[in-house]
């Protein structure tokens, strides 16, 4: 059992209870649009940005939300010139990304077993500066799926039927990708450049296998996550292993046991 | 009498330079209804989209009486998203409704009484995903009525529905026109735009537009359909070989 009363692991339950809001809200949307590898993409492409943010003497979470923002700015021009398939852009693009991350970080910078931390990050390895801003971005969550929430609805929904009602589709979805490219950002330092969709995807998706209404997918991801993130934390700090890859194991081993147990057959593709 | 719907050589595409849609021009008075005949590819798509005012590239006049209301087909609807007919009814308020507003409570009544209109009301809980496809089309449709437009486009609504949603939707469209709104209903089925009072022909480009009894000739038919029409001897009836793909 963590010793409760540690900093550390205060710390860390906090940040899962923050992260597990950025889950419920917008891990439910990621997984709704269909963003789960543009989210995986997002999470890579900050790899260069963590690398340098050191050496630099700058704050990590500000060189990797700029590689997030110029993935995401560099993405959308791709695809607008309708040339490539948008997940071939994707791919192409988070390739690119590791790669010069990987330089980056082997051969300019040396940055040597600190690559893990940027890989995989650590839940009970964070500063109060970390909390502070997972907060900001959870609150954020909140008023923008308070405020777009029937337009990212709408738009997934039936996008052509959406812009025709009036609805600002392009501004919206605009939004939502931000926002999601914010809360990879902060939640970094907690599971690392390769394992933000087990924050932002895996939960969300266990829940979505039991295809409940909008609201109650919201809330039991956030519970789903909360529960797997203590229960990495625990692990983490009873087997001395990274809170993260042990949160990825039993994300994976909670979704193959709700895909066993979630009703079949009444789930139509679109 | 003012008209609802006004084209002057409107011509467009999605490429600068690449027309879609030659030159179009027709006119729908209120309380109209106008068949979109064509086949696939042919402009029927391309001509919603050019009077919603989303083709990127246009020339040409058009006048509306009022922003349309657009029922696309069903097929581009995702079936797996958590919402009710209810709830894809009052989609149709979204658009009104500012981001800081809850929606009103007349939308909510609006959205009821347009799924009582299309006959769905017992359905109105149901997920739109378990729907038949033929129910799909009138939730959609009911979401059109929600947002009250003088003008409709309909893209195929009648396109692989059940006999009981078909006579449903003609209904409303019966219901629409008495209201003085014009509808504009795009199909494959030369049969039902017989029945209306007016047809236009498109095939890239307006083929003819009328009263389908003076416009809906062979030879008119054979420019709109080409090789995918079949004259039938003696009857003087036209059938198409139609393929259900959305077309542009």
């Amino acid at each position: 059992m963590p010793d409760l009363a540690a900093p550390y692991i205060q710390r860390g339950i906090a940040e899962i209870l923050l992260l597990a809001v950025l889950a419920g809200v917008l891990g439910t949307w990621v997984v709704l649009r269909r963003l789960p590898f543009y989210t995986h993409a997002i999470g890579t492409a900050t790899f260069p940005g963590l690398v340098v943010a050191g050496p630099w003497g700058v704050p990590a979470q500000l060189t990797a939300l700029v590689c997030a923002l110029g993935f995401g700015g560099v993405l959308e021009r791709v695809q607008r010139t309708r040339r490539l398939d948008p997940d071939a852009a994707i791919g192409l693009l988070l390739v690119a990304a590791l790669a010069i991350g990987v330089v980056l970080a082997s051969d300019v910078y040396h940055s040597g077993a600190g690559v893990d931390r940027l890989l995989f990050g650590s839940l009970i390895a964070l500063s109060p500066s970390d909390l502070w801003l997972t907060a900001a971005a959870a609150v954020g969550a909140l008023l923008c799926d308070a405020a777009l929430r029937r337009s990212w609805l709408a738009s997934g929904f039936d996008p052509d039927g959406a812009r025709a009602g009036g609805v600002r589709v392009a501004a919206a979805d605009r939004v939502l990708l931000l926002a999601v490219a914010v809360a990879v950002v902060v939640s970094l330092d907690a599971v690392g450049a390769l394992l933000v969709t087990v924050i932002l995807t895996v939960p969300a998706a266990t829940v979505r296998l039991f295809e409940p209404p909008l609201r109650v997918q919201q809330l039991a991801t956030f519970a789903l996550t909360a529960v797997e993130g203590l229960a990495a934390i625990w692990i983490a700090d009873g087997f001395n292993v990274g809170p993260g890859p042990a949160m990825a194991v039993l994300g994976a081993l909670v979704y193959g046991l709700a895909a066993v147990l979630a009703p079949r057959g009444r789930l139509v593709p679109a | 009498m003012t008209s609802s719907v006004l084209t002057r050589d409107l011509r467009g595409g999605y490429v600068r330079g690449v027309d879609v849609l030659g030159g179009v021009d027709f006119e729908v008075s209120p309380g109209e209804i106008a068949a979109v005949l064509g086949p696939n590819g042919g402009g029927k798509t391309t001509l919603f989209r050019a009077l919603l005012g989303e083709l990127p590239f246009r020339t040409g006049e058009v006048v509306l009486a009022g922003r349309p209301a657009y029922v696309p087909q069903t097929e581009g609807a995702r079936l797996d998203f958590p919402v009710s007919a209810h709830d894809v009814a009052l989609m149709g308020s979204y658009g009104r409704t500012p981001w800081f507003r809850r929606v009103a409570k007349e939308d909510r009544a609006r959205a009821e009484a347009a799924l009582e209109r299309v006959g769905l009301t017992d359905r109105a809980h149901a997920r739109f995903g378990t729907l038949s496809g033929g129910q799909r089309q009138r939730v959609l449709i009911a979401r059109a009525l929600v947002q009250d437009s003088p003008v409709l486009l309909l893209d195929e609504p009648l396109s692989g529905v059940d006999r009981t949603s078909a006579a449903q939707i003609e209904r409303v469209f019966a219901g629409l026109r008495a209201e003085g709104r014009a509808l504009l209903v795009a199909t494959h089925d030369v049969a039902q735009a017989r029945a209306w009072p007016r047809v236009l022909c498109l095939n890239h480009g307006q083929v003819a537009f009328g009263a389908p009894e003076e416009t809906l000739s062979t030879d008119v038919l054979r420019r709109t359909y080409g090789d995918e029409i079949v004259i039938l001897d003696g009857s003087g009836q036209a059938v198409t070989v139609s393929h259900h793909h959305h077309d542009h």
